[in-house]
């Protein structure tokens, strides 16, 4: 659904594509997921074992679930993020994991067979009669498993690989990044920037909070041109860092042409290692969804990717949204829809002393326990009151918060572990993790504007110091600086399945399950539910 | 893992190939008999820490070197000519 007005892009201009043979129209600037959601299609895919329908989740590159096969014949690749593939004229692209279509798919059989799969079932039922494996089992798990099909011919594209050397490596391009960046190259230093989206800004790009007096998306675009006009300067964008190794060496793959129709003599994606004297890890953070009975059905999504949804493509899943959770974002997310024009059916928050942040129906000390709707979506949310009663309320979506985890990724790779922050209730990086490398920002778990920008600043110039070159006097632009305020919320009890991992099945009860089966460590239990071992890693 | 030829500077470890352990460079005399030459042929250390260790800069300058690393942190400590080394 369009939402008239809304959004900072121009959806003037028409691209058309194809989504299962259906012919459907973007804007420049759409990604796959943007678009299909301009277009009210809610149902995107289908999960890897139970074959439930599934929507979008979230609007980057942690989604699990809208994952499609783009392009054709040999050109083909299946597991592309539709939250992360540009909308180009002419893309064609199919849902995956259903078969004969998306709507009618016979494997999703498996769901109604959901209490034999539980946790270690792989384990428990293939193991007898010795003879039964090549002859059945085999041929059936490898016709069932697998995410999305190869064509099997030889890959024409070209793909590249090339090396870079600089000063200081900027990870990610938000507030706190844009800031480092800022500082170092202004203190002369040579600094590369990476940021895995077309253009930097981070949540800037999403939010509606000011910098400066101005939008903290224009305040992005103003520090960016700075930064482009530096010789001192390289701007990486479409660039994931995806490892941290030795003596200051990074890993990056550049998305260079996958956003093209036609990528002329430039290969689809180059793998660059880059080797940075200092290096600030300013990845941001990840929200967390929250487990509760039915939280996988199409309409139910992350609040912070609703909110980019809403504010950046000016698109949404329905008119009438709830949103749940258990801080501030609750209310934050109610006060964008809003004034969006969508209907605010419930801000429900699971803290009893929450604050009613605006004029809609506002249950504090509640939570969601349940969803209903079609495979098509979400009808309806049930919500349980501080007393224990239940009320249901008829809705299109439902944005979910259960906070945010820092991307302190990069900062484990070389054996380094985080440690758990319990007001957070999130993990945080140690410092000299890895060595060389502050992270800043909410990926440091600074999850405000202005506590970004100052750490920015601060990064930078650490990383000046390091380098024997002078500290730059820059003051911080004025921004919000609300306090993190959450309370932890893991997950909620009562009937029905509640998923942990969307992509590989995993539901609260197989965790329960492997626990008592004494799959207790972490690495144990994930090789026992599968849980964090499809291509989002959990 | 990056390391500083003396010739080159830091360079990535692509360029280098490994040869082995730097106790090649003392060759025994020819008379020294068969314990030390088997020493020397056939046995090594297998040091979860620091080792000194041959390595040849192909994509570089093509000096032998003699690199002193830990195995366990993976820190290089330093790099000589292994000409320099052998004297
Ligand atoms: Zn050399």
């Amino acid at each position: 659904m369009i939402l008239a007005g809304k959004g900072r892009i121009d959806r003037s201009a028409r691209l058309d594509f194809r989504f299962d043979g259906r012919a459907l129209s973007g804007a420049p600037g759409d990604t796959l997921a943007s678009a299909l959601m301009a277009n009210g299609v809610t149902l995107v895919g289908r999960s890897f074992k139970y074959h439930r329908p599934r929507g979008i989740l979230t609007a980057g590159s942690e989604e699990p679930n809208a994952l499609v096969t783009v392009g054709q014949g040999a050109h083909r690749a299946p597991n592309t993020r539709a939250t992360v593939q540009e909308l180009f004229d002419g893309l064609e692209a199919v849902s995956q994991n259903r078969w004969p279509s998306l709507r009618w798919d016979v494997l999703a059989v498996n769901d109604l067979a959901a209490p034999f799969f539980g946790a270690g079932f792989y384990y428990k039922t293939f193991m007898w009669p010795r003879r039964f494996w090549k002859a059945v089992y085999e041929p059936a798990i490898r016709r069932a498993a697998g995410l999305g099909a190869l064509d099997g011919g030889h890959n024409p594209d070209r793909y590249e690989r090339a090396f870079a050397f600089c000063d200081v490596l900027v990870i990610g391009g938000g507030p706190a990044g844009l800031m480092a960046a800022l500082t170092a190259a202004r203190g002369g230093a040579d600094v590369i920037l990476c940021d895995e989206a077309p253009e930097p800004g981070g949540r800037l790009r999403f939010e509606t909070g000011e910098i400066d007096g101005m939008p903290g998306a224009d305040w992005a675009a103003q520090v960016t041109a700075e930064l482009r006009t530096m010789d001192n300067v390289r701007l990486m964008t479409r660039t994931a860092v995806t490892g941290a190794h030795d003596d200051g060496t990074y890993g990056a793959l550049e998305r260079v042409a996958l956003h093209l129709r036609d990528p002329g003599a430039a290969p689809l994606e180059c793998f660059w290692r880059i080797v940075a004297r200092r290096a600030v890890l300013a990845a941001g953070a990840l929200e967390r969804p929250v487990a509760f009975a039915g939280n996988d059905r199409p309409g139910v999504m992350m609040a912070g990717a609703l909110r980019a949804y809403v504010n950046h493509w000016g698109v949404a899943p329905g008119r009438r949204v709830a949103v749940f959770g258990n801080g501030d974002d609750v209310a934050r997310t109610a006060h964008d829809l809003a004034a969006a024009g969508l209907e605010v059916v419930a801000a429900i928050d699971s803290r009893p002393d929450a604050a009613r942040g605006g004029d809609w129906a506002h249950h504090p000390g509640s939570v969601v326990c349940g969803t209903a709707g079609g495979r098509d979506g979400l009808e309806a949310v049930t919500i349980r009151k501080p007393g224990g009663e239940t009320i249901r309320l008829a809705c299109d979506a439902l944005a979910m918060t259960g906070g945010w985890n820092p991307s302190v990724h990069l900062a484990c790779h070389l054996g380094g572990r985080p440690q758990w922050d319990a007001a957070r209730a999130a993990f945080v990086p140690r410092p000299g993790m890895v060595p060389g490398m502050d992270a800043v920002g909410a990926a440091a778990g600074d999850f405000s504007t202005a506590a970004c920008l100052a750490g920015g600043i601060a990064a930078g110039n650490a990383a000046l110091s390091a380098l024997g070159r002078a500290a730059q006097a820059i003051d911080a632009p004025a921004a919000e600086d609300a306090p993190y305020a959450i309370a932890p919320l893991w997950s909620v009890p009562g009937k029905g399945r509640a998923w942990l991992d969307f992509q590989n099945d995993v539901t609260v009860k197989d965790v329960l399950l492997a626990a008592q089966e004494n799959y207790a460590s972490v690495e144990h239990m994930k090789r026992y539910t599968t849980q964090g071992m499809a291509t989002d890693q959990g | 893992m990056r390391l500083p030829c003396p010739l080159c500077g830091s360079r990535d470890h692509r360029e280098f190939t490994y040869q082995g352990a730097a106790v090649m460079l003392d060759r025994p005399a020819p008379d020294a008999g068969a314990e030390a030459w088997d020493s020397y042929v056939h046995l090594r250390d297998n040091p979860a820490g620091a080792t000194r260790e041959l390595w040849y800069h192909g994509a570089g300058c093509g000096a032998w070197l003699v690199v002193a690393r830990d195995t366990v942190t993976h820190a290089v400590f330093g790099a000589e000519l292994a000409r320099q080394v052998r004297r």
